[in-house]
């Protein structure tokens, strides 16, 4: 067990805002405060190797979360234990085991190359010169970092920034890794490079990843576990591919006819979408197969699709219906 | 022009409730301006501690001579100061483009959209100087002499916003220096004192390369009945003629901007 | 530890150099103020002229020697939420200022000396006229200068955890500086209570007190009385920003992170 955390809580103090004339002036005596809580009665294991995704609309407490994982907030209750250590601590053994990255925040130094950067995190990591070589030799090639790492990092796009800052903190192979919309902003070559590093690495290298992220290919693609966090709570917790048969316990059947035929579409599904000639229904799992077999038989079809639903709409209706006996 | 004044005030009602908004800073604000004033003077005290005039004037004429600067640096502080890194971020971004559509002229508001309103206590702090140099000195203006004053004032503001928007404007071409503005100062500190204090080499540079001292010297001279009609017309004349430059200037540099790259 | 220093100054260093532009144009202006500065006097006491143009120029020296500057990156790197960063890494992020600090006081060294070199031999005035004891002290109260100035701007950056715009408390505690660290006028020509006062507060000892012991205006007892002192605030300023990192890391990890 790598990560643990216990009946997690984290409040914050929030004075309210009016706009106005009045209202202004009247703020410098008197604040309204409000508590607003940010994340309520959390609790999750997680073990070696595992990759995690954490989802949640904004404001939902991921961020606030992975701060709390990472040492950089103190919880207002609760435990947390990272590695065998409290992360608020913040104790120089407890950084040198994990990482984290956010998607919006550098830590590669501006004005200078990349590898400037890395020559700072080897001594401030007190990586010795032959795991340096080594690790660099590994991520640049992972990453394709060769004609980067000379450059100056503002001289660099989003993406091939990323890809160094991904570089940036695994050189000193931490074991926990904390990814904060790693992806965010990335076009979707770069998307799926990153996503297929961090499959390669994790499975080289059993480093366990925490991410929080927007996008569902990230999800799809990495995770075999999701929590779900919205309003503070943890709301779900467990395989994907469990919530999607909970969720949206159907498959979408996309038909192309060659001509729309005028009929009632009850007795096959769920009419999901209609333009000329193509049909989407939703069809229960288990008829979909059997569904999809009788409209080739009775139609004139031109092309048939059979899939799982868009893991968009399972998550959307994670947040908005809640997830029922979980 | 009242469409103009309207949008100024939406922008000192806009910042007035931002400045608000951070409680501990007002007051600290407040304290800070009443706390450099005071120190100014204090300087001014400290130099006639050892003197009786200095380049001819006296203790409570360079009192007025402060007053001044203190205003116009409080104006400076007010509105030029706030937006000279705005616009360099604007520049930088590209988010200039959205200040260029929008229906208002597009000079007016990268010089007016941020006000730091508490600065005009500096300016009020200024007048209350002026004020007290003139009691020490027991001198009562005309009222010839306060319209001088308020025309050279006025032009000096002109001035000054001249020269600053064209510093201002230099920030299409020079994006990697974060801040001009202490060119400015350094400028402008020369204004302080009496242009007549200066000696020999530097007062040839300080009248004919960098005449910053006029745009405080004229003015206190003129409240302290020491003007000519011929140097009055000179300043608004040199301001307007300014004011024009900064004008052609930031035109010019629109052109650049947008026909560059956008 | 000095392997990640010399890591650290080697990666400053060349950051610097990206800025050497901006950091030459900034110097420039830190010049304006001592200069007219010398003309006020240079007018008041004409016949001293000489020996205010070697103080002026000596304060320029030695205050761009001490020059510390980390409140303002501190409070840019709080307020922007980047100071978490170097919270991430396993060493203490004041390493990073005190490497910066180094890089560009060596750089200021290069362009000063040179320059007052220059000087001296245009214009005799700026000769100096010191013994080598002398200049053992006079370098000892410089590095104890920026010692102390660095303290007092740190601890003022770190006040950035609660206070918004900590440039003012700065600019309050600059402000006071500039009569009490003699850059207004040299110390001997303040009013008697303003000079009681700069015996006793931290920033004689920041600029004036060099330029003292380069004039030969301080003689033995002054000089060990003058080090005692600036020795006693530096363990005060280091208490306290010891003492205000605490509290801020507190702040820090209830609200901010």
């Amino acid at each position: 067990m790598v990560i643990r955390v216990s009946h997690l809580h984290k409040s914050f103090r929030v004075h309210r805002r009016e706009a106005g004339w009045l209202e202004a002036v009247r703020s410098l005596w008197r604040r309204d405060y409000r508590i607003v809580e940010a994340v309520k009665d959390v609790s999750f294991t997680i073990e070696k190797g595992e990759i995690v995704g954490f989802l949640g609309p904004n404001g939902a407490g991921k961020t606030t979360t992975m701060k709390m994982l990472a040492g950089l907030l103190h919880p207002t209750s609760g435990e947390i234990t990272v590695g065998g250590f409290v992360p608020f601590e913040q104790k120089a053994e407890f950084k040198k085991m994990m990482s984290l990255v956010m998607g919006q925040k550098s830590q590669l130094i501006w004005d200078i190359p990349p590898m400037e950067t890395f020559l700072v995190n080897k001594a401030i990591y007190d990586i010795d010169d032959r795991s340096f070589r080594q690790t660099l030799e590994e991520l640049t090639e992972l990453l394709d970092l060769a004609p980067l790492l000379d450059k100056p990092t503002r001289s660099l796009s989003l993406g091939q920034r990323m890809r160094c800052e991904l570089a940036a903190a695994l050189l000193h192979r931490p074991q926990v890794l904390f990814l904060d919309e790693p992806t965010i902003g990335l076009d979707v070559h770069t998307q799926e490079n990153v996503r297929r590093f961090i499959v390669d690495y994790n499975r080289e290298h059993e480093t366990t990843i925490l991410l929080t992220s927007h996008y569902m290919g990230d999800v799809a693609a990495l995770c075999d576990r999701v929590m779900i966090i919205n309003y503070g709570r943890l709301i779900y917790d467990g395989e994907l591919s469990v919530l999607t048969e909970k969720l949206a316990p159907y498959k979408r059947l996309e038909v192309r006819f060659s001509r729309l035929p005028n009929i009632s579409w009850d007795e096959y599904g769920e009419v999901a979408e209609m333009e000329e000639g193509t049909v989407v229904l939703r069809v229960a799992r288990e008829t979909a197969a059997g569904t999809a077999a009788r409209l080739l038989e009775r139609f004139d079809v031109r092309d048939i699709n059979i899939e799982d639903p868009p893991l968009e709409e399972v998550i959307t209706r994670a947040f908005q219906e809640g997830v029922y006996g979980s | 022009m009242r469409r103009y004044g309207r949008v100024f005030r939406e922008f000192f009602r806009a910042c007035f409730v931002e400045e608000m908004e951070y409680r501990s800073e007002f007051f600290g604000n407040f304290a800070a301006s009443f706390f450099g004033v005071g120190m100014a003077l204090l300087t001014v005290h400290i130099f006639f501690y050892q003197t009786d005039d200095l380049g001819g004037w006296t203790y409570a004429e360079v009192l007025v001579l402060l007053g001044i600067f203190n205003m116009l640096r409080g104006f400076i502080d007010f509105a030029l100061r706030p937006n000279m890194p705005r616009l360099l971020e604007h520049v930088r971004r590209g988010t200039l483009d959205y200040i260029l559509t929008k229906p208002v002229d597009s000079m007016f508001y990268v010089s007016f959209r941020h006000l730091v309103f508490w600065r005009l206590i500096d300016v009020a702090l200024g007048l209350g100087v002026i004020g007290y140099g003139l009691y020490i000195e027991r001198y009562v203006p005309s009222a010839v002499d306060v319209l001088m004053f308020l025309v050279v004032m006025a032009a000096s503001l002109l001035l000054i916003y001249s020269l600053w928007m064209m510093l201002m404007t230099t920030s299409f071409w020079v994006v990697r220096i974060d801040d001009l503005s202490f060119i400015f100062d350094s400028f402008f500190e020369t204004a302080r004192f009496p242009g007549s204090m200066y000696r020999g080499a530097v007062r040839m540079v300080i009248t004919y390369v960098l005449p910053a001292v006029l745009i405080t010297n004229t003015p206190a001279l003129a409240l302290l009945g020491k003007w000519s009609v011929s140097t009055v017309l000179a300043a608004l004349a040199v301001a307007i003629l300014f004011l024009w430059l900064a004008r052609r200037f930031w035109r010019f540099a629109l052109r650049f901007y947008t026909g560059a790259g956008g | 530890m000095v392997r990640k220093y010399i890591a650290l100054l080697r990666m400053k260093y060349i950051e610097m150099l990206a800025y050497r532009l901006a950091t030459f144009v900034w110097m420039t202006g830190a010049i304006t103020q001592p200069l007219i500065t010398m003309f006020v006097w240079m007018n008041i006491h004409p016949e001293e002229s000489e020996s205010f143009l070697f103080y002026f120029m000596a304060v320029i020296f030695v205050e761009r020697m001490t020059s510390a500057w980390d409140v303002w990156e501190l409070d840019r790197e709080i307020r922007e939420g980047t100071f978490s960063n170097l919270l991430l890494r396993p060493l203490h992020p004041i390493h990073w200022a005190i490497a910066e600090n180094i890089v560009y006081k060596w750089l200021f060294l290069v362009i000063l000396v040179p320059v007052w070199m220059v000087g001296a031999v245009c214009w005799p005035a700026l000769r100096p006229h010191m013994t080598g004891s002398q200049i053992g002290w006079f370098l000892g109260a410089v590095v104890l200068g920026a010692a102390l100035r660095f303290l007092l701007s740190y601890s003022c950056g770190l006040l950035a955890f609660w206070v918004t715009k900590v440039a003012a408390v700065y600019g309050v505690i600059d402000v006071i500086s500039l009569f009490l660290s003699g850059r207004i006028a040299p110390l001997e020509m303040l009013p008697p209570q303003l000079r009681e006062w700069s015996e006793w507060l931290p920033f004689r000892y920041m600029i004036s007190f060099p330029i003292e012991i380069a004039t030969g205006a301080v003689r033995a007892e002054e000089l060990v009385r003058g080090f005692a002192i600036a020795a006693g605030w530096l363990f005060v300023l280091a208490a306290v920003l010891q003492w205000l990192w605490k509290a801020g890391m507190k702040k820090n990890q209830a609200v901010g992170g």
